[in-house]
């Protein structure tokens, strides 16, 4: 489903990413994992088509095409989906208007038929169900006044609405107290499909006691220096990412 | 404008001997101070040396149909300054010239245009050449339902001094539309004065569209006086008109009265629009706010000028300012000017001014949802400007406002290639 090769990505003059390679196949949950400054989130905004970041080298297929070369909402309506690591805040839009706007952006470009309001509600409202979130917060503006774990569920709602085949979640976990966190995970588990993908982007292991990882990947330094199934991440609570980090150490995180 | 076309305007005028000799006295004042200019520090912004070098006229048509809009209340129509019809019958909703002579508008008119300080000299104007307007009073404890009043211009270089005298005893409510319009494209001069007298908790909702043809000018003029514990609550809405000025003066002369001033400008194309906002707390305990939001693209110009003042006794004022604005374009500019004025300790004041442009990282949001670009703008625009208009959910004119709001709203992607 996605092939990245040799990518390198810089900001400015700045190189970020030096070179990753990762296939990440239909069906599967792929962790990737690292110190702060690792490259993690670059790897997930390049991914999603932030503007800001220089691909340098390298390519990145996603279904047979060239991801890079599509715009952010060509990438969304191909079903490629990133739960923001800080979601932003949208005042004067409602949460009902921004998923509705985006789910029939993403039905029209399939050639598929818009909801109407009616429709839409009864879709959503089961979407809600599975994440423990009261109907008033489609009426609420896009995250204003959302605490930190409000945000992220509504990133995980966002997500279960459009219902992408490949999933990249950054960070997701962070600032969530473990109830949250168990809700936003079996947001992920229900998203589960053979024809879909994710990428869990991630700090700490605790998310992947909930949602298990086919692979798991350290990234420092700009590179992937270790790959290995579930119990890698194991290791790494346990060890830390000091043994794996090269002498020349990390390069610097940096968001344009 | 020479002196003479104003005096030919007075020859229309309406009214007793004794009016008609008091408008000649208010003509004769603002001949003494002529139009402002931009040496006034209140006019700095906004030139009207095109009016002086225009030749207006008192309108000599009556007005022309317009295709009907449906209003949700009862509506006055205005046309070319003078009232054409009243489609609902409102017992406390009159003609102004009809009214006149009645003992109330000789007591109440000019009480608060007439007092203005020095400088007003376009309420001087409207004083003696005032053609038509509202005259809404309701009795102590009276409820009316949503009053449109539509002031329409259809007549070519037509000056038409709209007059509105709104009167609420105490205790008493009322919601009021002022829906200010044109023929497209055709040049006139709307130059309005509107009188609020809140008697002790009396309440206004009070929505102003000013939706002027592109070539029009819009001035106007808003005076509130408020007794103890009155509220009013006013939304001005400026999406039309070539140059538009539009001043509001609250003076809180009671314990517990509120006002809330919110508003939304949207300056397009080469429109100029000029907001004067002036607050003054008189009295201990009295509370104001202001939400504005204010867009300008293409070659627009925007100003937001607040003032408020709290006098010297008016103990626990509470006033609060926020101004945003959105710069959509390089050639457009927006003035923002918030001044607090206190007089007195023990008070609650803030405020708050900002100028910007719309934000990358929420569009990338957007269009990370799959929402395209000019989607995304649009969606983010539609809510900037929807801050401004909290008022609307608790009135149900949201849905009579939204299509007027959709035409105005900037067209983004020609912007972009601007």
């Amino acid at each position: 489903m996605l092939e990245i090769r040799n990518l390198h990505v810089a900001i400015g003059d700045k190189p970020i990413l030096a070179g990753i390679d990762l296939d990440v196949k239909a069906g599967e949950v792929h962790a990737i994992m690292g110190p702060n400054g690792s490259g993690k989130s670059t790897l997930a905004q390049v991914l999603a088509g932030r503007e800001g970041y220089t691909v340098t080298a390298g390519s990145v297929r996603y279904l047979g095409q060239d991801l890079l070369a599509l715009e952010p909402e060509q990438r969304a309506r191909a079903g490629v989906f990133l739960a923001f690591q800080y979601p932003l805040e949208i005042p004067g839009v409602a949460n009902v208007q921004l998923l509705r706007t985006a789910l029939n952006s993403t039905r029209l470009a399939r050639g598929e038929p818009e909801l109407d309001a009616m429709d839409f509600l009864d879709a959503v409202k089961s979407k809600l169900a599975l994440l423990g979130m009261d109907e008033s917060f489609l009426y609420r503006a896009v995250n204003e006044g959302f605490s930190g774990g409000e945000k992220k569920r509504n990133e995980i709602l966002q997500m279960a609405v459009l219902e992408p085949r490949l999933a990249i979640l950054d960070e997701t976990d962070s600032g969530l107290d473990i109830d949250a966190l168990k809700t936003v995970a079996q947001g992920v588990n229900a998203l589960k499909h053979p024809e879909r993908a994710v990428i869990l982007v991630t700090h700490y292991q605790r998310l992947l006691n909930y949602i298990v990882p086919d692979q798991v990947h350290v990234l420092a330094g700009g590179r992937i220096v270790r790959s290995g199934d579930a119990r890698l991440a194991l290791e790494l609570e346990e060890r830390g990412y000091g043994w794996l980090i090269p002498e020349s150490g990390p390069l610097a995180e940096a968001r344009p | 404008m020479t002196p003479s076309l104003y005096r030919q305007a007075l020859e229309h005028a309406i009214g007793s001997p004794h009016q008609i000799a008091s408008r000649k006295v208010a003509l004769e004042r603002f001949f003494t101070h002529g139009l402002p200019t931009t040496r006034d520090e209140d006019w700095k912004y906004t030139a009207l040396d095109f009016l002086e070098r225009a030749e207006l006229h008192a309108p000599q048509h009556a007005a022309e149909d317009w295709a009907g809009e449906d209003y949700p209340g009862t509506v006055l129509k205005f046309g070319n300054g003078r009232m054409t019809d009243v489609f609902t019958q409102s017992i406390h909703a009159h003609s102004l010239a009809d009214r006149a002579d009645t003992p109330l508008v000789v007591r109440t008119l000019g009480l608060l245009a007439d007092t203005l300080p020095g400088g007003a000299a376009l309420a001087e104007i409207n004083s003696a050449l005032w053609q038509d307007g509202l005259l809404l009073h309701l009795p102590a404890g009276w409820k009316a339902s949503p009053l449109f009043v539509v002031h329409s211009a259809s007549e070519a270089d037509a000056m038409l001094h709209v007059r509105n005298l709104i009167v609420l005893e105490a205790g008493a409510e009322a919601v009021l539309v002022e829906h200010y319009r044109g023929t497209p494209e055709l040049a006139y001069w709307h130059n309005g004065v509107t009188e609020i007298v809140l008697g002790e908790g009396a309440r206004l909702i009070h929505l102003k569209l000013t939706e002027e043809s592109a070539a029009a000018t819009h001035t106007g003029l808003t005076l509130v006086e408020q007794a103890r514990d009155s509220r009013y609550h006013a939304l001005s809405v400026n999406v039309g008109g070539r140059v538009v000025r539009h001043d509001i003066r609250v003076n809180l002369i009671e314990r517990g009265a509120e006002c809330q001033l919110d508003g939304l400008f949207i300056a397009d194309a080469r429109r100029h629009i000029d907001q004067h906002l002036h607050v003054d707390h008189a009295a201990p305990h009295t509370t104001s706010r202001q939400t504005w939001r204010g867009i300008a693209a293409g070659r627009g110009r925007g100003i937001f000028d607040a003032r408020v003042v709290v006098q010297p006794g008016a103990l626990k004022a509470d006033a609060q300012q926020s101004s945003r604005n959105l710069l959509l374009s390089p050639h457009a500019e927006i003035d923002v000017k918030p001044q607090l004025e206190i007089h007195a300790d023990d008070v609650k004041c803030g405020h708050g001014a900002t100028v910007g442009q719309l934000d990358e990282a929420e569009i990338f949001y957007l269009r990370s949802r799959g929402i395209d670009a000019d989607a995304a703008r649009a969606l983010l625009l539609r809510g900037f400007a929807g801050e401004a208009l909290g008022l609307l959910d608790r009135t149900g004119l949201a849905d009579w406002l939204e299509p007027h709001l959709a035409a105005a709203m900037p067209v983004l992607n020609k912007e972009r290639s601007a």
